[in-house]
């Protein structure tokens, strides 16, 4: 004759336990963030056999879920489900399944320029730019006010596009004075090129071996193989 | 002022090295390592058996190049002992050995080939009186005669590319009050300037005063007053009008102005990029204001030029032909469009009441910006340049994950990014402990001033490197070198045609390099 499972202690209405409270109640403070199974161990000194059970029943409850961090897969954060995951765990609005979507930037980035290259006053504020993603016809290219300054920013970072006060004359004209514009870098828009470095353009520029590299060494400028590459003509 | 790296030490000593031989080099190394050092102290710790008399011979050699300074440290009040002559490495004229001929372009483009010729004579021979020049000209295939020499000179003193030596073996004062100056209190403090390193203090004491540095030579006879007693300069005789007549031992002797060849190099460069990122207009405006603060300019290195009015701008440009195709609103627009300042380019010129000043500090930090992030786009990739554009523009210090959102790069790799950078010293690091928290935050920054020694440092390493490889260019296919072009044929007349491509492209690749490194260090 088996014997007849005792059941565990209900303390409340809702049907969970005190530990399964505790931890609820930890994991809701987290918000958005979560609680690790460690960060549980520590903040409530419940066992850790005990913690693996209250968890499994709260997720069998539908209280909580359970989410990665895109930096290390290996850890799982708890949120309650009232909560969205924050960008620590996601990474934001760019990734895709814990992985950047450098593809779909890239290409609202080159959005961005065609724009820049066909206006006339060759002068574009957030706003325009904004308007045209929010008018986009596929939902991969829709983007947010936000989403728009962060592909505008990441092009002055590649010093593609730069960043210019508008003082409202000629190419201003339709902006407000002081609004922040963005325009393409460059000869003709009046800010010049930067010069390509003398030093970029020799092989000990880009050496990932400079520091090794010296006149009698094993790696030497006579037995050097960028050096031999670059003057094979 | 004078920064020298490891590399650029290296560097200095192959350039001594090529020019003098092995043993004077041992010298230089010896000095350009262990800082100023009495003659006897050299003999000992210079790594080969070089005798104390011997050691002497090389320092006149390099003393006569211009490459060493000899000094004195007065003793202190109340000693007996003798101050002891000690001897400095000028790191800076070493390197200007490799830029001779960017000097006598200069010269050339300015005064004419004859003066390039005199100046080139006294840039090959260190210093040179101008009886010794008369007699070399004399020599020459190409002689221009006596008095086009004296004409030639009296014109590079005048525009000061050429210097009477300076004193021999200046005494510096016993200055010991360091700790003691400070304690002047909060007035002092705010008027409290960099201190001068030991090279600035000796120049500047060996220098002699303008009227004497720069003399209107021959029109004044050998009484003349500009030759003062103070001046602790060997030769202070006047030179007799009469050049037949004098002996060497009171002649003037002269010596290439570095500073003042550095100077016209540097306004060049300027001009140069203003046109690069502004246009020709503005950078003949910049031209025309450069000549203007040129004269009132105290050292070579300056920030900021002296104020100048619309006026004397105006007046200036409109002697060059470029300049009088413009007209004074135009001008006007050009000044306004350099004062103009973005987060892109900052101001070139800063406007002051009615006046206008050239800022040489934020012209120089754009070229030096560009060399900065080619190197980090080439070495370590796009991704990387936006890191460290990032960081630079923010100027502090950013956690790690700020930067990977900032820079739109995938948080897993940016740790790697930033940890290569930060290991060649392109970048500053720090780890920030937090309780809780099992791993420390990292902290990341651009220190500008560390990165620009960590690229003169490279480039010195590079220059050093294309000088070298080119020296076994030129080695490997010497007897081939030899022959007359016309005399070879098929694969031999192909293989002096590519072996003279390398020579080319390395001799310019070294000149354009010698650029970077004049931005970085000379500028």
């Amino acid at each position: 004759m088996s014997k007849r499972k005792r059941p565990e202690p209900k303390s409340s209405s809702s049907g969970i336990n005190e530990d399964e409270k505790n931890i609820l109640g930890l994991i809701r403070s987290k918000q958005g963030m979560g609680a690790t199974t460690y960060e549980m161990r520590t903040a409530t000194k419940i066992q850790p056999t005990l913690i693996t059970r209250a968890v499994a029943s709260l997720k069998k409850s539908s209280l909580i879920k359970e989410v990665p961090n895109m930096n290390n897969k290996g850890i799982k954060h708890f949120l309650a489900v009232e909560f969205q995951p924050c960008k620590e765990l996601t990474g934001g609005d760019w990734y895709i399944d814990g992985a950047l979507d450098v593809s779909k930037i890239e290409g609202l980035k080159e959005i961005c320029v065609r724009i820049l290259e066909r206006l006339k006053s060759k002068v574009v504020t957030l706003d325009v730019i904004y308007s045209y993603f929010e008018k986009a016809s596929s939902d991969g290219d829709k983007l947010s006010r936000e989403q728009t300054r962060e592909i505008l920013k990441n092009l002055v970072l590649d010093n593609v596009v730069m960043e210019v006060k508008s003082n409202g004359l000629t190419d201003f004209s339709a902006t407000r004075i002081g609004e922040i514009c963005y325009k393409l870098t460059g000869k003709k828009s009046g800010g010049g090129e930067a010069r390509d470095g003398a030093f970029a353009l020799v092989p000990c520029g880009a050496c990932p071996h400079i520091g090794l590299c010296t006149p009698d060494g094993v790696i030497s400028p006579t037995t050097c193989v960028y050096f031999q590459k670059w003057l094979d003509f | 002022m004078t920064t020298t790296t490891e590399f650029g030490i290296v560097y200095a000593v192959h350039i001594i090295t090529t020019h003098f031989g092995s043993v004077v080099s041992k010298v230089c190394d010896c000095l350009l390592r262990r800082g100023p050092l009495s003659s006897r102290e050299i003999s000992r710790l210079a790594e080969s058996d070089i005798n104390h008399n011997k050691v002497k011979d090389i320092l006149c050699l390099l003393i006569h190049q211009n490459c060493v300074q000899a000094f004195s440290v007065e003793p202190p009040d109340g000693s007996e002992s003798k101050a002891t002559v000690q001897y400095i490495a000028l790191f800076s004229n070493i390197l200007h050995r490799a830029r001779y001929s960017k000097f006598a372009k200069v010269v050339n483009e300015e005064l004419g080939s004859q003066c390039g010729g005199v100046l080139e004579a006294l840039l090959s021979n260190g210093r040179l009186t101008l009886e010794q020049l008369i007699d070399r000209d004399r020599d020459s295939k190409k002689s221009i005669g006596s008095e086009a020499m004296r004409d030639s000179l009296e014109k590079l003193v005048a525009a000061r590319f050429v210097e009477r030596v300076p004193s021999p073996e200046p005494v510096l004062g016993n200055k010991e009050e360091g700790p003691a100056q400070k304690k002047r209190g909060a007035k002092a403090s705010k008027i409290f300037k960099e201190p001068e390193s030991l090279e600035e203090r000796i120049l500047e004491a060996a220098t002699p005063v303008d009227a004497i540095r720069f003399p209107i030579i021959f029109e004044q006879d050998s009484s003349s007053a500009l030759a003062d007693e103070d001046s602790n300069v060997s030769e202070k005789k006047r030179k007799q009008p009469d050049v037949d007549s004098s002996g060497p031992s009171n002649e003037v002797i002269w010596r290439p102005n570095f500073e003042e060849l550095i100077r016209r190099l540097r306004h060049k460069a300027c001009v140069e990029i203003v046109k690069e990122r502004r246009d020709e207009g503005c950078a003949n405006v910049l031209k025309a204001m450069l000549e203007v603060g040129r004269t009132q300019e105290k050292k070579a290195k300056t920030d900021k030029s002296v104020p100048m009015s619309m006026g004397s701008i105006y007046e200036e440009l409109i002697k060059t032909d470029a300049g009088r195709e413009m007209t004074q609103e135009r001008v006007e627009e050009c000044l306004e469009q350099m004062s103009a300042t973005s987060s892109y380019l900052p101001a070139f010129v800063i406007e002051t009441d009615d006046s206008y000043i050239v800022d040489f500090k934020s012209i120089f930090s754009v070229a030096q910006k560009d060399e900065m992030e080619s190197v980090v786009m080439r070495r370590y990739g796009k991704e990387a340049f936006r890191m460290f554009r990032y960081l630079s523009q923010e100027d502090r210090f950013v956690e790690t994950d700020k930067i990977a959102d900032a820079a739109l790069t995938e948080k897993k790799d940016t740790p790697q990014i930033l940890l290569k950078m930060w290991k060649d010293g392109y970048l500053h690091m720090q780890k920030l402990a937090v309780t809780g928290v099992y791993m420390p935050f990292l902290l990341w920054k651009v220190n500008k001033l560390i990165v620009s020694r960590q690229m003169l440092d490279e480039m010195c390493h590079a220059s050093l490197n294309v000088s070298l490889r080119l020296t076994h260019e030129m080695d490997s296919e010497k007897e081939l070198l030899l022959l007359p072009m016309e005399k070879l044929e098929g694969a031999l007349k192909e293989r002096r045609i590519k072996n003279r491509a390398k020579i080319v492209l390395l001799s310019s690749t070294r000149f354009k390099l010698d650029d970077a490194i004049m931005l970085f260090h000379d500028f």
